[in-house]
């Protein structure tokens, strides 16, 4: 096929990130100025950003076989932009006070967001593939990047081995389907499938494959475990990315797979998908109770979330997108705001991030604004009405309940009851009399800062989505998905 | 709109108190009350319409989306409500201000408790199923800041968080029943759902909605078994005791009973589920209520015995019945809220709860005790008195369910033996604390409370005494207004009033007032008897299984998440393993269709080195150069299976890359530390071998499986237009430089950039040499050996011819230009090892990098001489030419691309290894410093 001029309006955000990478890597050969490749990055994901309305405007198009720029992939594009462009701005404040190079986090970063928007516009289990790998591997970097730290360095490591074991068992997997269907498009493995064909071990066992592999991604029970350990030991802003971006990009993608290529023969990959759902459920919210440390608290919540979420795979019909696109936001938007508050605690100082719980003794006292947001995202974390996350948990359950998914809305009850007792532990901790020593604190002008407004817009932003998510779910309702002709 | 202001006016009251904090706290009590009294008096002024049979609505839009909208709604339950809700908390907000001492924050109670009593009103008023959830949810938080505002007390934190666990998670299952439900109706307007009750009823999901609906009521009313909550909520200040556990908060879970009971009442799951869980809350509340000897815990208990009354009430599925469980929800909200006032009192003036200390008060105070005597006797159902009205119709009630068949009398039974202890404890709470004896060491003396702290508990007692006397006037028209909601068609007649002549309610009541005096009396054999069990204390069988479930969730971190890489490895594996197998398992026959290849000894032996090296490496691999030496012969035998299988072109290549590889390994092994501490226990190696043997197996199984079976080939699309198309025969190398040269233009751009970059990190490193071994020994000192370097010296023209011949030939026959790339760069690195860099860049004076950047120049200029001739970047195209002597030569423009192919592999490689060496230096890092 040729490549037109709207096919290439169509990839136009995706490169202008690659541009990005590009320019703020040959800036950085030129002069090393931090202020300069932050700056860069900010305009090259601003730019891309607002690429995707002239983007909007020529889809649904399928720009080669392997990409499918749609309302459905530009939603999540522009969820991942923003989610990046925060990420940047965190990393700014966080970076400050990192006694090493700087500016190469940013073309990590830039790398990393292009295999994102890659997979979430893959229609082919290539593309997938390639947006996967491009997405994590920068990721190694980036988890390791403040590698004077032990912790640091270890989670990146730790990271690395894990993913490439769990990128290999997705490749096994995609080679056992491709070997017994042929195709390697999710309509084509769809049609085959749905022909009833392919019914076969075959099928089984790859599907199982990709399975652990996309699971590992996602950070579903029982390929979880990685991780808290990368959460706490990564710098707070790759934290943060690794919990919104990467898991955006994958879960968007793999609901575009779910949808075309549904492997309903018997139903057997929705009871397998149902049961990793309520084990994430209930493992992330049970081991997050013993936790005292912050970041990993998140980490394990994040496994829960992920749970919850994965209802409206199971479910796939009727308000699943809409549920899927209206959770993520409401959810990026809360970790974000999270790990926000995380790197500004933590930035001024050097050493490890400031995750354990008693860093945050009493921070209420200190800076009350800051955990007034701080409690805004647990509260929303917790599914609270008034904030975005009960928008988010309030579709998950519709979605259950809609569907007949007793056991998994069960799950999310008792999941969300959990979850409950640990958010709630850590507000309280906020508020207690402050520690003997002093914790962790902010820098004072944190407010005055890009990454401490960021914060503040996030908390508005996720209580204007708890009082009136209307726009958010008009915008979800948009996000619909193309079926290819 | 003025309905709304009913709701939005305490919600602006909750910021109130915070603006006039520091205007004094008496100001700030005033203050705090005007919106709510306007709130009351907007509520006064609907009334005589809504008793009119009106039913003022409003709607506003909100997430029409998701179905949620601003309604409200005034019916007469509705009506009923807010006047309990506002009425008691003004009562509530005078009261606090004379309970609450200097140091507690009253801007931030009041605030609580405004914000409490929006929710509260919103679920009352709620037309609207979400919104209504909305605010339920919004009572269980505000609860939670209420019963935790003294927040210093661990006793309070954890009593709140346990009263937000349990009536949360019941608020999850409520909000999945309203969910089921508009999914029934299709809408979640509340006046649309009460229109459909046969909808409801005949729909499947009826048993299912029911359910939800019924445990977020029951958690939220402290039914049994989600009572333990209630007990411990007593930690909160007593006007927030009085306030939510005696008008509000519990009495939600009746209020959505009675809302609901038009379209959910009348079955029998019904019945059985609502009575029986009633019965078993009333005799349950009861009975500890008259052991506990906390003060607040014996009101807590009886709150929950007369929920559960009220419960069993509306589970009679008779209409009468759920209109005496509406007259008992106003009985009980004032008697209670006035009994949790006095109690405040007691526990404010005597600094103790504790009933074993607390006797003979009535010298101290003879007013409350008088006012408390009152309300416990409403409590008991003594005639006269408003609480005597209810439970008359109660025990009536109780006589006409017959749904238990041949057990129906043990309903009436029962309900006897509930008022019994009734009245034994409203007694016991009179008698113990302000009679009996004298007080025992009380941290402060007590005396009469100031005026207007009693003044709330005044006017709600008379209000029990009015509703007593004279209920015709006080309640019958609000009672009808709330039955007509409740109850739909055809109102029951109601008819209020203190004397029905003798029936059997009032021998049933005189049989409980007579013999509850009785078990008060022998109260300390049902003491004694009580002893003899273990005490169950709810809060701590609840942190116990909240302990149990965290030593749990200790374990399985422990046992998964340990932090150890090898661990997660570990259990990565074994559950891609367990998948596979189970794949596995499924296949009817390991063997497909094809059939196998004949062994041959070759083979056999080939296979077993293979197999055999592969366990040296992993078995020596802590004396790494032995374990890079079987590594070698694996790389060996993997090219030879290759040569082996016709792939020469193949096997030359991967021969090629081990050598590179071993070179490059062995020269990164110099460097390496000396030792591998040994970092594996026996147990952990015997596991490894065993979960590396299951792996191998079932991969080797599945390869097996796979092979066997029957495949479709894309190598006949290649092997038919490899000479047509690409002219040449050597099929894998046309497919290199032409079918998919633009992949490997690509590659080589990579392998370029990678090996100027892997230059320019050498660049500046430097590493210390070492000078012994592993064992201490001394490296040899003859750095270049003379036999290596006259042999290298003389293999270099040769290898060299070699790789131009293995470059000439790659069209056609196994070779190319990355084969012998790698062969010009291995004898080049040869060289190197043998004769030192120094000697050796003295006399191969130039740089790589050019070389490199020129074969990828040179691709990517064949690439685009294609388009001089109009044709796609990279098309390639061939002809014969004669040249005499030499015979029929045929020259491709792919040969070009190939060029550009070799001079990249010998460029790029000879900068990665050839620099390698240069690194080293004599000196240890850290003298160098010094």
């Amino acid at each position: 096929m040729n490549l037109t001029t709207s096919h290439l309006i169509a990839l136009l955000p995706l490169m202008l990130v690659c541009a990005t990478v590009v320019i703020v890597m040959l800036a950085v050969a030129w002069r090393r100025n931090h202020f300069m490749s932050a700056t860069l990055t900010v305009i090259g994901l601003n730019a891309a950003l607002l690429a995707l309305i002239p983007a909007a405007q020529v889809a649904p198009i399928q720009v080669t076989p392997l990409l499918m720029v749609d309302h459905y992939s530009l939603f999540y594009m522009g969820l991942i932009l923003v989610a990046a462009l925060a990420c940047t701005t965190l990393a700014y404040a966080y970076l400050e006070t990192l006694p090493d190079q700087r500016d190469e986090f940013y073309m990590l970063l830039g790398c990393s967001v292009a295999g994102a928007l890659v997979l979430v516009a893959s229609q082919h289990l290539t593309s997938l593939f390639i947006g996967l790998e491009l997405m994590s591997v920068p990721l190694y970097g980036l988890s390791g990047y403040a590698f004077k730290e032990r912790t640091s360095l270890e989670s990146g490591i730790k990271y690395m081995v894990l993913s490439a074991m769990a990128s290999a068992f997705l490749l096994f997997g995609m080679a056992l389907l491709y070997a017994e269907s042929g195709t390697l498009s999710f309509t084509g493995l769809g049609q085959q499938l749905s022909a009833g064909g392919l019914a076969s071990n075959w099928v089984i066992l790859g599907v199982g494959m990709m399975v652990v592999g996309l699971g590992f991604k996602l950070s579903i029970a029982p390929f979880h475990l990685w991780t808290p350990d990368v959460y706490e030991g990564a710098p707070a802003p790759v934290s943060a990315f690794l919990a919104t971006v990467s898991k955006v990009a994958v879960f968007a993608m793999l609901m575009r797979l779910f949808s075309l290529a549904p492997a309903t023969a018997d139903g057997w990959l929705h009871t397998i998908i149902a049961v990793l759902a309520v084990l994430s459920m209930v493992v992330g919210n049970l081991l997050a109770l013993m936790q005292s440390n912050l970041k990993r608290i998140i980490g394990y919540s994040s496994i829960a979330h992920l749970g919850y979420l994965l209802t409206a795979l199971v479910a796939s019909d009727g308000l699943a997108l809409e549920a899927t696109a209206v959770y993520l936001v409401t959810y990026v938007a809360t970790v974000l705001g999270a790990f926000g508050v995380i790197t500004l605690v933590s930035s001024p100082y050097r050493g490890a991030d400031a995750g354990l719980l008693y860093h945050y003794r009493g921070l209420f006292w200190r800076r009350p604004y800051l955990t007034a947001v701080l409690t805004v995202m647990m509260l929303s974390l917790a599914g609270i009405p008034m904030t975005a996350g009960f928008i988010g948990k309030f579709y998950v359950f519709s979605v259950g309940v809609e569907s007949s998914l007793w056991w998994l809305v069960g799950g999310v009850v008792l999941g969300s009851a959990l979850g409950l007792y640990y958010y709630l532990r850590v507000m309280v901790t906020l508020y207690l009399s402050p520690a003997e020593q002093p914790g962790r604190d902010a820098p004072h002008d944190w407010a005055q800062q890009v990454g401490g407004l960021m914060v503040l817009v996030l908390a508005v932003l996720v209580l204007i989505m708890g009082v009136y998510p209307q726009p958010l779910i008009d915008l979800a309702q948009m996000a619909g998905l193309q079926f290819p002709i | 709109m003025t309905l709304l202001l009913i709701v939005l006016l305490p919600l602006v009251g909750s910021l109130v108190p915070i603006a006039s904090a520091r205007s004094g706290r008496t100001t700030c009590a005033w203050l705090t009350a005007i919106l709510p009294a306007i709130a009351l008096g907007i509520a006064a002024w609907y009334t005589p319409a809504v008793f009119g049979g009106q039913l003022p609505q409003v709607s506003l839009d909100w997430v029409p989306a998701l179905g949620l909208d601003i309604a409200f709604r005034l019916d007469g339950l509705s009506l009923l409500f807010v006047y309990l809700v506002l009425g008691i908390g003004l009562l509530i907000i005078l009261y606090a201000r004379y309970y609450l001492s200097e140091k507690d924050s009253m801007s931030r109670f009041y605030a609580y408790l405004m914000l409490f009593m929006t929710a509260m009103l919103g679920i009352v008023t709620a037309d609207n199923l979400l919104l209504m959830w909305f605010f339920w949810e919004l009572t269980s938080l505000s609860s939670f800041l209420l019963i935790g505002y003294w927040s210093h007390l661990s006793e309070a934190r954890k009593g709140a968080r346990m009263a937000l666990t349990v009536t949360g998670a019941g608020g999850l299952c409520l909000l999945a029943g309203i969910l089921l439900m508009g999914h029934v109706v299709g809408s979640y307007s509340l006046t649309t759902v009460l229109e459909h009750r046969e909808l409801i009823q005949q729909s499947s999901l009826y048993q299912p909605i029911l359910l939800l609906f019924l445990l977020g009521a029951f958690t939220k009313s402290a039914q049994f078994p989600f009572q333990f909550w209630l007990p411990h909520a007593m930690a909160a200040p007593t006007p927030v005791s009085a306030y939510l556990h005696s008008a509000t908060m519990v009495k939600a879970g009746v209020f959505l009973l009675a809302r609901m009971y038009p379209v959910l009442s009348g079955t029998d799951e019904w019945f059985y589920i609502v009575t029986l869980t009633g019965l078993a809350t009333l005799l349950y509340g009861a009975f500890f209520a008259l052991i506990k000897q906390d003060l607040k815990g014996v009101l807590a208990f009886s709150t929950i015995s007369h929920l559960g009354l009220i419960t069993l009430l509306f589970g009679f599925n008779s209409k009468l019945a759920a209109v005496a469980g509406v007259f008992h929800i106003i009985n009980h909200a004032t008697f209670k809220a006035s009994l949790f006032m006095a109690a405040g009192i007691v526990d404010h003036e005597c600094g103790t709860r504790d009933i074993r200390k607390l006797n003979g008060l009535w010298r101290y105070m003879p007013y409350t005790t008088v006012l408390a005597a009152v309300a416990s006797a409403s409590m008991a159902g003594v005639p006269l008195l408003n609480g005597f009205l209810s439970k008359e119709m109660f025990l009536a009630q109780s006589l006409e369910a017959q749904m238990l068949g041949g057990l129906s009398w043990m309903i009436p039974a029962l309900a006897t033996l509930g008022s019994v202890l009734s009245v034994a404890y409203s007694l016991r709470f009179i008698h113990d604390v302000f009679f009996n004896g004298e007080p025992r060491d009380l941290p402060k003396t007590p005396h009469e409370p100031p005026r207007y702290m009693r003044l709330p508990i005044e006017i709600l007692i008379l209000l029990c005494i009015m509703v007593g006397i004279l209920p015709g006037i006080m309640v019958e028209p609000i009672l009808r207004a709330a039955t007509a909601a409740v109850v739909p068609g055809q109102a029951p007649e109601i008819h209020l009033a203190l004397w029905h002549g003798f029936n059997l309610p009032l021998m049933m009541s005189a049989i409980a007032l007579s013999a509850g005096v009785l078990v008060y009396l022998l109260r300390n054999h049902i003491y004694r008897f009580h002893r003899q069990f273990r005490a169950v204390n709810a809060r701590q069988s609840f942190e116990f299984s909240v302990q149990r479930v965290v030593r749990s969730a200790q374990w399985g971190l422990d046992r998964f998440e340990n932090g150890s890489l090898q661990r997660y490895m570990f259990l990565l594996l074994l559950s891609a393993v367990i998948v596979a197998a189970f794949g596995l398992m499924d296949v009817p026959s390991m063997a497909g269709l094809k059939s196998l290849q004949p062994l041959d000894p070759v083979v056999v032996t080939g296979a077993g080195i293979l197999c055999l090296a592969g366990l040296g490496t992993v078995m020596l691999h802590r004396r790494r150069l032995l374990s890079l030496l079987f590594l070698s012969v694996v790389g060996m035998f993997v090219s030879l299976t290759f040569a082996r299988f016709s792939a020469p072109d193949l096997a030359l290549t991967q021969l090629a890359v081990e050598v590179v590889t071993i070179i490059l390994l062995m020269l990164a092994l110099f460097f390496l530390p000396q030792k591998t501490p040994k970092e594996s226990s026996g147990r952990r190696v015997s596991r490894d071998i065993l979960l590396s043997m299951i792996f191998g197996g079932v991969i080797a199984s599945l390869n097996y499986a796979v092979l066997t079976r029957p495949l479709q080939s894309i190598s006949t699309y290649f092997i038919e237009n490899s000479v047509p198309g690409g002219g040449g025969h050597n099929i894998v190398n046309v497919i290199l430089v032409d079918f998919r040269g633009f992949d490997t233009l690509g590659e080589i751009t990579v392998l370029g950039i990678a090996g100027i970059a892997i230059y320019k990190l050498l660049n500046r490193l430097r590493l210390f040499m070492p000078s012994s071994d592993m064992e201490g020994r001394p490296w040899s000192p003859d750095r270049y050996p003379v036999i290596l370097s006259s042999v290298s010296q003389t293999l270099l023209p040769l290898a060299l011819l070699v790789s131009v011949f293995i470059f000439l030939r790659g069209h056609n026959l196994p070779g190319g230009g990355f084969i012998a790339g790698l062969v010009a760069a291995v004898v080049i690195i040869l060289v190197y090892m043998s004769r030192g860099v120094e000697w050796t860049q003295r006399r191969m004076s130039f740089n790589y990098q050019p070389i490199a950047v020129t074969g990828v120049a040179i691709a990517a200029l064949t690439g685009l001489g294609s388009w001089v001739f109009n044709k796609p970047f990279l098309t390639s195209s061939f002809g014969h030419f004669d040249i005499p002597l030499i015979g029929d030569i045929e020259l491709a423009t792919a040969m070009m691309f190939d060029l550009g192919v070799y001079l990249t592999v010998v460029g790029s490689t000879l900068m990665i290894l050839a620099n390698l060496g240069k690194v080293t230096t004599p000196h240890r890092p850290s003298k160098e410093k010094q």
